[in-house]
């Protein structure tokens, strides 16, 4: 293990562990129902990041993803009163085959014709469950919280933790992958993909595999969604809008390095959460999006981008 | 990587202002918010997103409420405050916003937004904090939940009442065969099941049956297959963009000379701007509704209400006839109200007591609840237009055009069939 790879283990233990012990300290429940929705939020957007930002396939499905996730767990919690762990292992599994399913069909597109594709992809599914009754359809289903698990005073606290430790995997997959072959095979590919098969790259396979983590980590984010809503509805589980934050997110922090995604998520979500119990009127979306174009506008490669040197710049 | 990162002292001072700035705000917001005397009522509500029209006229009912309640020197001496955030219509706000009422504003009631879907996920908070919550037209929400401090202002009453209440009109008018027409939202959804469900138990025929996808916007095909099937009944449950849709279709196809009664479950056509809209495409339409301005409809200070409420409708920017909710916000206040002074405190177990054994007074009537937090007794109107002509807002302000069939303690008139009848 390289110096950099431990210091990264350390970070990331260090944080769940402050995550785990936060809940002991703090008896106010409000931060950890907020910071879930932030935990949650990061996960998508460093998922997004590794098809949307390493390989530059960019995804308006993430919010399909989610939903599958979200009623992965719905269906086996009412048929197997399956535990969250399992419920969190099964989505993952089935957002990862949904990933290598959808990739299959539409990575053979590129650009736009691919983004449209995702769109796609969302409204057939979230068709598919509206009529799937047994998961409650278009009416929504309301789900019950098993009793909460010691050590944790609350299930929300639980969940806090059990999102913090997702966040974790995410990333970690994340650096993984962009210090890896397979991160770098993404990088070329993304530059010119025909330079990159013409170089030995195994293009549709890397596409596939980044699809494949990418769908199963976004599924996996959705997954605890019921037992934190204790409700889950198609219109809130496969809301556009989960596919819009993850994107904006990874722009807005940088979509070159798995800390874009993670920082652009804390702020936007941070800022999101605050809006709401601040401005409580159209203002707040209003901010949100003039915040969005001053960083397009200022900031194109995103919060990473103004602080990581050009390659240009660097000193032969 | 960290040879990728230029850290120089300017930047870890920039970054340190920008997060003291962040971490400072909301306190200020806090010291801003914090009033020691003030009795503290938090909710969320739509104030933008697809239910943020009916948001704001509940709230404007709730705010002229605490204003009549403040003037009259506050609950328990206190002033009443409401705290407010937007839930942007949206089940995925509501928790955390109920969370930050609860734990950090600390109110001492909370009520629930108005829409289905953000109450459906607050309801097991409050059971768990054993807070009481005023429910505000969510549609049978409690039933697998169960917490009994639950109150829903709603006149909804029973599952299965404004369904039946339509088919007793339609049995009564000769109807033996149905047809349902039904959006695929969660409200529409649940409505329709209930009349299929009492449809069934009656022994009526269930001879067209619809689910469309909310995003339609052309409905003479499924109007014309409806109209093959020759149905008696037509209970359709739809949205504000796809009732006048559907309204739209009838009118140019027609569902012919056999449909003694239309309706039931159309949301929109209570809405001020829709009705104005769709104008004598309304004619004949029997339909659900809250409070109507029918002379059975005026109870102590109702009149008082609706003057206010036009007033300051048209400072605010929101619906100006404001029937459908915004009398019901305000009536949610004065449970509190009641219940409140007859507690002479906010113990939650000892106002929930008196809200579940007291007959409420309030503007839109009296209430009592059974053991479920709803209506005992539905006092949903099926009222049936008529005489509505292009253009003109004002009309439905007077007696006879919306003219009240069900419930026997509140009709106006009797139902005039069939459909077409009143639409030539």
């Amino acid at each position: 293990m390289r110096g950099n790879d431990v210091a990264f283990a350390f970070g990331a233990m260090l944080f769940v562990a402050a995550a785990a012990l936060t809940t002991f300290l703090v008896g106010n429940e409000y931060p950890f129902f907020a910071g879930y929705v932030i935990l949650q939020y990061i996960v998508l957007a460093v998922a997004w990041t590794i098809l949307g930002g390493y390989a530059g396939y960019v995804n308006f499905g993430a919010s399909a993803f989610f939903g599958v996730g979200v009623y992965t767990s719905v269906f086996l919690a009412k048929a197997f009163g399956a535990p969250l762990l399992v419920q969190i292992a099964v989505a993952a599994a089935v957002g990862g085959f949904l990933g290598f399913a959808v990739g299959l069909l539409t990575l053979r597109m590129k650009g736009i014709f691919f983004s449209i594709a995702t769109i796609a992809v969302t409204i057939i599914i979230d068709t598919f469950i509206v009529n799937w009754k047994y998961v409650g359809g278009a009416a929504g289903i309301q789900v019950v919280r098993p009793p909460t698990m010691a050590p944790f005073e609350s299930y929300v606290k639980m969940l806090f933790v059990v999102q913090a430790i997702l966040v974790v995997i995410a990333v970690a997959t994340a650096r993984y992958i962009q210090n890896s072959r397979i991160g770098r095979g993404l990088q070329a590919l993304r530059d010119d993909e025909l330079a990159a098969e013409c170089s030995g790259v195994p293009t549709l396979k890397l596409k596939l595999l980044a699809c494949v983590i990418s769908g199963a980590l976004m599924a996996a984010a959705g997954a605890p969604s019921p037992m934190y809503l204790q409700y889950a509805i198609p219109v809130a589980a496969f809301d556009l809008n989960y596919s819009v934050s993850a994107l904006a997110m990874s722009l807005i922090g940088g979509t070159s390095h798995w800390l874009g995604p993670v920082l652009g998520a804390v702020l936007l979500g941070v800022t999101q959460q605050w809006l709401t119990v601040n401005i409580s009127s159209a203002a707040n979306v209003l901010l949100l999006g003039v915040m969005l174009v001053v960083f397009v506008v200022a900031a194109p490669r995103g919060i990473i981008g103004l602080f990581v040197r050009k390659k240009s710049e660097k000193t032969p | 990587m960290t040879s990728k990162f230029r850290t120089t002292r300017r930047r870890v001072l920039q970054g340190a202002v920008a997060v003291g700035a962040i971490t400072s705000a909301p306190s200020m917001f806090s010291i801003a918010h914090a009033q020691q005397q003030s009795l503290k009522i938090g909710l969320s509500m739509p104030q933008t997103g697809g239910l943020a029209a009916g948001g704001r006229a509940s709230q404007l009912g709730l705010e002229i409420w605490r204003d009549d309640i403040n003037a009259k020197g506050g609950l328990l001496g206190r002033k009443v405050e409401l705290v407010i955030y937007d839930d942007k219509s949206s089940a995925a706000e509501s928790p955390a916003i109920y969370a930050k009422l609860l734990d950090v504003d600390k109110v001492d009631l909370i009520f629930a937004p108005y829409g289905t879907v953000q109450t459906a996920p607050i309801l097991p908070l409050a059971k768990q904090r054993g807070m009481v919550l005023i429910g505000n037209f969510a549609f049978q929400v409690n039933a697998k939940v169960g917490h009994d401090m639950w109150f829903n202002i709603a006149p909804w009453g029973p599952a299965d009442s404004w369904a039946s209440a339509f088919l007793d009109l339609g049995q009564k008018a000769g109807g033996k065969t149905l047809a349902v027409l039904a959006s695929d939202q969660e409200f529409s959804q649940n409505v329709a099941k209930a009349a299929k469900d009492v449809a069934a138990k009656r022994g009526i025929q269930v001879v067209f049956e619809q689910n469309y996808p909310p995003t339609t916007v052309e409905f003479a095909g499924i109007i014309r297959s409806l109209k093959a099937a020759k149905p008696d009944m037509v209970y359709v449950t739809s949205y504000p963009p796809d009732s006048a849709g559907i309204l739209r279709a009838v009118n140019e196809i027609g569902v012919g000379d056999n449909v003694k009664i239309f309706g039931g479950g159309m949301v929109g056509v209570q809405f001020s701007a829709v009705m104005e809209n769709l104008g004598s495409l309304l004619n004949g339409v029997t339909n659900f509704n809250s409070w109507l301005p029918e002379p059975s409809m005026f109870f102590d200070g109702t009149k008082e209400f609706f003057e206010k409420y036009s007033k300051r409708a048209i400072e605010a920017k929101v619906d100006p006839l404001g029937y459908y909710l915004a009398p019901f916000g305000y009536a949610q206040g004065q449970l509190i109200e009641q219940a409140v002074n007859a507690a002479k405190s906010v113990d939650q177990k000892a106002i929930a007591k008196h809200l579940r054994e007291n007959e409420l007074k309030t503007i839109v009537g009296p209430i009592t609840f059974a053991a479920d937090g709803e209506r005992k007794e539905s006092a949903t109107l099926m009222a049936q237009y008529r005489g509505v002509t292009d253009k003109n807002l004002d009309q439905f302000r007077t007696v006879g055009k919306q003219v009240i069939l069900l419930p026997e303690r509140l009709k106006s008139g009797e139902l005039v069939t069939p459909f077409e009848a009143l639409r030539k």
